[in-house]
């Protein structure tokens, strides 16, 4: 029993330990307590508002999570093996948002594509085109919380995969776009996997720049979140809030288990 | 098959020019770190853009500066192991080797090259849990499934023991012949190049130094520094008193040495040169009063000697005023018994003297190195 022994001096760190643990766990259990022993629950799941909005919530989520994998993964691949001046800049420009406070980022969206906006104000002008208080709101506003959490991972992965294997393959034949789906992908799956779990999660969550982009209108641009805060506000809304947020949570869980089956999966065959 | 090569660039403070060309044989590139071997196989495998040059494999030019040619690596036919392998870790040792096959009857050429290289046994296996020589041999027959005949080799061998190493090499000597492989193989192991190169091309600071058959190569070395990259350890700097029917005559420290006039270089009477002579080649004879005088008899005392179990190197100071040091098996050596004698005549036999210019900078003696056209 040395080992024991050794650790004795570290007691106080696992006091620590299990205080943290409690203050992690403690909410989510609160939220269970008091969701499972309400009677209302069920019917406040089961409302219009929140089937509406939990709709909302998924396939905006992921829409945004499409566009950021698709116009990401070019980007990250450039700045991992790009070289150029100024590349600290940019690196630090991406990763804005995830540091911004999201109400900063609704307004700052407002000011670029809201109808007075430097682009909205031309496009509401010559088209009629409004994006402002609309679902294209919603997938804007979590586009730009949540696309930087994928391509700060994708670029990791991407950098970690050592160049002599493309090098490689490109003398086996392989062009560009081979040696990357069937070398660098698999390679740098975990990271990708990872980055895109992120990414939907922060855009599921997404609240405070949607609110002030997008408005909170049910059916088109109340996500699960903004319906949460609205029934929160309403009066005796607690009991439907609580009813919302698990629901929310379990299909967070149930997406973030499926994307770590997707990571690990391609972990066991690198 | 055959390669042609020329190619010089620039990379920062490191500069490079090289041309040489290979036929069904294996050419060895040969030289210290750092000397541009590497660098010559990713010049030719188009990882690497020269400045200028020309490359040709099989015929088919693929980078030509004349003309602004550069094929991309995909579209040039060869094969590449580089130096760390790369075996590609989240594919088996089969979809590796199957990674660069192209056409019908993938799965039978598959087939054939696992047999070949002892590696059917191992083809659903992921490299990391395969052996070094298990590992050297997935990425030899990876190479070899582009069905390329020319074939790029980077210190292959390096992370091997010897007796790996030494079957890998028959297995090596064994696939040029049967098909029909043009092998440019680097190394900076000395008996590695010896014992696998047909021709021999000696790398030194970017500079291709002398490109020549191995024996040649070893026997009659461009210059100082190729002789001293080729392990020549006795370069004894003489002058040349006598030119004659195809003899030179060299003055060193009051005795004298007879030796060929090398190839392709006549040096003058009067003119400073450096004479070669490899360690194994220098013979000990008891000392006999007739001697002194003779060309090609040396006096000389052992001051150094150093046992290696199968052979001996005895280090002498010698009547040509220099050092000379000679290699001895380990039976004449005790047959001759040179433990109890101290003094002896060194015979330097005229056939073993390679006479060389003195500046290794002066090319004239390496009709063949690349530095002369530059």
């Amino acid at each position: 029993m040395t080992a024991l022994h050794a650790r004795a001096p570290y007691a106080g760190v696992g006091l620590l330990i299990a205080v943290f643990a409690v203050f992690f766990l403690l909410p989510f259990a609160g939220l269970l307590e008091r969701g499972l022993g309400d009677s209302g629950a069920w019917d406040a799941i089961t409302s219009d508002t929140a089937l509406d909005a939990l709709v909302l919530s998924l396939w905006t989520s992921g829409v945004s999570l499409v566009i950021a994998v698709v116009a990401g993964t070019p980007v990250a691949y450039w700045l991992a093996h790009a070289r150029f001046p100024g590349k600290g800049a940019v690196e630090a420009l991406i990763d804005l948002p995830i540091v911004l406070p999201p109400t900063i980022a609704g307004v700052a969206l407002l000011t670029a594509f809201g109808r007075k906006g430097l682009l909205g104000g031309p496009l509401d002008d010559w088209f009629g085109l409004t994006l402002g208080f609309s679902t294209v709101a919603v997938i804007f506003a979590q586009l730009f919380v949540g696309a930087p959490f994928y391509v700060r991972a994708a670029r990791a992965g991407f950098a970690s995969v050592d160049a002599q294997y493309e090098r490689v393959a490109h003398t086996l034949g392989a062009s560009r776009l081979r040696a990357f789906a069937r070398i660098v992908l698999p390679l740098s799956w975990p990271s990708l996997a990872a980055g895109a779990a992120l990414c939907w999660a922060r855009a599921l969550g997404e609240l405070g720049a949607t609110l002030i982009f997008a408005g909170n209108l049910q059916g088109e641009t109340q996500t699960m979140p903004l319906a949460i805060l609205s029934a929160f506000e309403s009066a005796d809304g607690l009991t439907t809030a609580v009813a919302m947020a698990i629901l929310l949570l379990a299909v967070a869980l149930v997406a973030l288990a499926a994307f770590w089956l997707l990571s690990t999966r391609g972990r066991g065959t690198a | 098959m055959t390669l042609e090569f020329a190619a010089r660039t620039q990379l920062g403070d490191f500069s490079y020019d090289a041309r040489f060309e290979a036929g069904n044989e294996i050419v060895v590139l040969f030289g210290h770190s750092g000397a541009g071997k590497s660098l010559t196989l990713q010049l030719i495998a188009g990882l690497l853009r020269p400045a200028e040059g020309r490359i040709a494999i099989g015929g088919e030019p693929v980078f030509d500066s004349a003309t602004g040619l550069d094929l991309p690596p995909q579209q040039r036919r060869l094969g590449y192991v580089v130096q760390d392998l790369a075996l590609f870790p989240h594919m088996t040792v089969a979809e590796n080797v199957a990674f660069g096959m192209t056409g019908a009857g993938r799965e039978e050429r598959l087939g054939g090259l696992l047999d070949l290289m002892h590696l059917a046994e191992y083809r659903d296996r992921r490299p990391r849990s395969l052996s070094g020589g298990q590992q050297q041999r997935a990425a030899l027959a990876r190479a070899l499934a582009r069905d390329a005949n020319l074939l790029l080799l980077d210190e292959p061998f390096s992370a091997l023991d010897e007796s790996l190493r030494v079957e890998l090499r028959r297995e090596l000597i064994r696939l040029r012949s049967e098909l029909d492989l043009s092998v440019i193989f680097v190394t900076h192991d000395l008996r590695e190049a010896h014992l696998v190169a047909d021709r021999l091309a000696v790398f030194d600071e970017g500079r291709l130094l002398q490109f020549d058959g191995r024996e040649r190569v070893f026997r009659q070395p461009a210059n100082r520094r190729v002789a001293e990259l080729t392990g020549v350890a006795n370069i004894l700097r003489g002058r040349v008193a006598a030119a004659q029917d195809g003899t030179l005559t060299i003055e060193a420290g009051g005795s004298s040495l007879r030796a060929p006039v090398p190839n392709g270089w006549r040096p003058g009477e009067g003119e400073v040169v450096d004479v070669a002579i490899r360690a194994e080649r220098v013979n000990l004879r008891r000392l006999d009063a007739d001697d002194p005088g003779q060309p090609n008899l040396v006096r000389g005392t052992i001051r150094e000697e150093l046992g290696y179990g199968a052979t001996h190197t005895l280090r002498f100071e010698s009547a040509l005023g220099q050092p000379v040091e000679v290699e001895i098996a380990a039976r004449p050596y005790e047959v001759l018994g040179v433990a109890g004698q101290k003094s002896w005549t060194l015979e330097l036999p005229p056939e073993d003297l390679h006479v060389m210019p003195v500046s290794s900078e002066s090319e004239s003696g390496a009709p063949r190195a690349s530095a002369t056209t530059a």
